[in-house]
């Protein structure tokens, strides 16, 4: 007999439009059932009516594809399957972030957001994808995936795709690079040196790291006194006396300077510049998971299913709405039809921009908030 | 391109189309005296590549020179083909694509250019190349040539002569690599060759004894199929990826190996640099870094597409970690010895 999270699975599934993937045939498709230990992977399938007609009579609690295309998908080891190429992915999930394991799951995913905006510029400004090149969606979970479809990428290796992370992620930069002691004059022994900058309009990570610098700058002069103490001193081996110079020296002539790329005259601001230079890069990086990237055999969530663990959609999320996008309103399939939960633990949350505050015990909840409750293993029926 | 100059680079379409042109029958090239000098050539082509690891800059003054030098070239790689080795195949390319990138970086840009259209490679007006190719060919295992270090704007990077002629270098050794490999010398070849090809034969041979008795106690059966593979890679010239070297090198020195004995496994690698090597196995043994760092586990190892799947033997299944199997091997050697 199937359990709740079953049942309401196979409702969705018995009229839900899951679309089939590019290359359908080509694809490796992976499933985890309710009542089976593990997963059943190297299932391949030549018509789409055969996928939609295994999620209704399975009702699977998880269902993946291949990154890959292979020529015999179904095929049971790697070496038979023969591998044709994979699209580009990465995962952002909430789990890699900083400081996440403390906050609520809606404040996860509004950060995971942020990260996927940033995500989106490497690729567009950096890589030069176009927005359609680019597939976006929820994961159904604590996270976003992004697809790259674009036929350079299609062969590229393991070692190759975890360059273009490590690009994104700011891992290898050399950061000595970004400052540059240039000799202006000399007389005998003594020389004179300038620190420079690259022009904030210099490609990679030098311009970004520029542009970084000179807003910095600029934000610090529009700031009160007490507040822009308060940040410079922050910083690692500067002391009340040097930020009061930098602030006394941040001038529009001197911003002006620093845009081209001039970082002299103070010597308050040049004592600040190694530590901006690492704080900035700390700031700009991306945070995609490495090893979803790197690994050209994955299986990933197919769009259209649902996550077992929260009743949610993987849904596509356009390049445009990323920031109102709200996994807890856009990504719900069920109904509001009332269902009697116990909860074993109190849970606050809001979803269907509707806030629900439940205590431990017996409840009526809606059905979509069941669902989810139920699939995190907080509430049985 | 003249002559002279096409010696240079005599892996191009134009220096194959020349050689053609000449309308020499493959008999005359191998039996006629007027191509001694060719002959000689080849062979000298293939001794200094693999045995010094250069292709030395021949004659080529003269008009004569300069063909003899372009002929000895597809000489050179049937010499080559017919001792089969992957290793000494591995020299010998890198052999010559380093000869070419000597000569590539004085080069005006339109050459390189047009070098690398041959080898699928786009170039925009501004020497820029796509990321895609970038990566493909660019020495990205050293941290100056890392990505996140390139100026990238909108896919494109835009590289000086040098570093377009390092790439082209890794283009040519690829191209030229791959083609020996591939071929099946007519048998003529071994006849005329014989000297060569056996006294290159026990050259490999020997190398290959000479690294397995490096190895000391560590011995190559008791490696995992992973290790073993990357062991193998790094030796025969194939260029192995940075974790892969990560994996190995934290592995032999796990098993005990010292940096010595690591360093001289490493010395088979074409782009073998003594120093370079030694500093990144004592980053990663913790000589440096103050950081030991344990080898990777099985899950890793298959996350970067290290794990050889097809080549998973029964203790692969039993165990969780390279070192497991090592352990088990090791183990088991000693209660049948």
């Amino acid at each position: 007999m199937d359990s709740f999270l079953q049942e309401r699975f196979r409702r969705y599934y018995s009229s839900a439009a899951v679309p089939a993937p590019r290359r359908f045939t080509r694809r490796e498709y992976g499933f985890v059932f309710f009542d089976q230990a593990g997963m059943t992977r190297h299932v391949g399938f030549k018509r789409h009516d055969e996928l939609l007609e295994l999620l209704r009579e399975r009702a699977p609690a998880h269902v993946y594809h291949s990154s890959a295309y292979y020529e015999t998908p179904d095929a049971g080891t790697m070496q038979e399957k023969g591998w044709m190429g994979a699209d580009l992915i990465f995962d952002l999930d909430a789990d890699h972030l900083p400081g996440a394991e403390h906050m609520r799951y809606e404040e996860m995913l509004a950060m995971v957001r942020q990260e996927l905006t940033k995500l989106v510029s490497f690729l567009t400004e950096d890589f030069g994808f176009t927005d359609d090149e680019l597939s976006l969606y929820f994961s159904g979970g604590r996270g976003y995936h992004c697809h790259v479809v674009h036929p350079e990428v299609l062969p590229l290796e393991s070692q190759e795709r975890r360059e273009i992370v490590d690009y994104i992620t700011g891992r290898g930069l050399d950061l000595d690079a970004m400052l540059r002691e240039k000799t202006i004059a000399r007389r005998g022994k003594m020389s004179q040196t300038a620190l420079e900058i690259a022009p904030p309009t210099a490609p990679g990570w030098r311009g970004k790291i520029s542009r970084d610098i000179v807003a910095f700058f600029q934000e610090l002069k529009d700031m009160e006194q007490d507040e822009a103490m308060q940040l410079l001193t922050s910083f690692e081996g500067i002391g009340e006396k040097t930020a009061r110079g930098i602030i006394d020296d941040v001038t529009g002539e001197r911003i002006e300077r620093i845009r081209r790329g001039k970082i002299d005259q103070s010597t308050y601001i040049k004592k600040i510049m190694p530590q901006l230079v690492k704080r900035c890069a700390v700031e700009l990086r991306g945070e995609p998971d490495e090893p979803v990237t790197g690994d050209v055999k994955r299986l990933i969530r197919q769009p259209g299913s649902l996550h077992g663990k929260t009743g949610l959609r993987v849904t596509p999320v356009s390049l445009d709405d990323i920031q109102d996008f709200d996994p807890l309103r856009d990504a719900v399939v069920f109904d509001d039809e009332p269902i009697q939960m116990e909860l074993q633990h109190p849970v606050e949350i809001t979803m269907m921009e509707q806030s629900f505050t439940l205590e431990k015990g017996s409840a009526a909840v809606p059905e979509y908030l069941a669902v989810l409750l139920a699939g995190r293993n907080v509430a049985t029926i | 391109m003249d002559v002279t100059q096409l010696a240079r680079y005599p892996f191009l379409n134009e220096a194959r189309q020349l050689v053609k042109e000449e309308g020499v029958r493959t008999e005359e090239i191998l039996h006629d005296p007027i191509y001694e000098r060719a002959r000689s050539l080849g062979r000298q082509r293939v001794n200094d590549a693999v045995e010094q690891g250069v292709v030395g800059d021949y004659p080529a003054a003269s008009e004569t020179d300069a063909l003899m030098n372009i002929f000895s070239y597809p000489i050179a790689r049937v010499i080559v083909a017919s001792v089969s080795s992957g290793y000494a195949t591995g020299r010998y390319a890198l052999s010559e694509a380093k000869r070419a990138y000597e000569y590539l970086r004085d080069e005006d840009d339109g050459l390189l250019v047009a070098v690398a259209g041959e080898f699928d490679l786009d170039i925009r007006d501004d020497m820029a190349v796509y990321f895609t190719d970038y990566l493909e060919h660019a020495p990205t295992w050293s941290d100056s040539w890392k990505l996140v270090n390139m100026p990238l704007k909108e896919g494109w990077i835009s590289l000086q002569k040098r570093q377009l002629a390092r790439l082209l270098q890794n283009a040519i050794q690829d191209a030229i690599y791959h083609e020996v490999r591939q071929m099946e010398p007519p048998s003529e070849v071994r006849n005329v060759f014989e000297e060569e090809v056996t006294r290159l034969r026990t050259l490999m041979e020997e190398r290959q004894m000479q690294r397995e008795a490096d190895m000391g106690e560590v011995t190559v059966t008791k490696l995992p199929p992973c290790i073993r593979q990357l062991l193998a890679a790094a030796q025969s010239g194939v260029n192995v990826p940075h974790v892969g070297r990560f994996a190995l090198v934290s592995f032999l020195h796990a098993v005990g190996m010292d940096t010595d004995d690591i360093v001289a496994l490493f010395g088979g690698s074409p782009d073998f640099s003594r120093g370079k090597t030694r500093y990144q196995i004592e980053h990663i043994t913790g000589k440096v870094s103050g950081t030991e760092y344990t080898p990777p586990s099985c899950s890793s190892i298959t996350t970067w597409g290290l794990c050889p799947a097809e080549k998973m033997d029964s203790i692969c299944k039993r165990v969780k970690h390279p070192l497991g199997y090592y352990r088990i091997k090791s183990r088991a050697r000693r209660n049948n010895g």
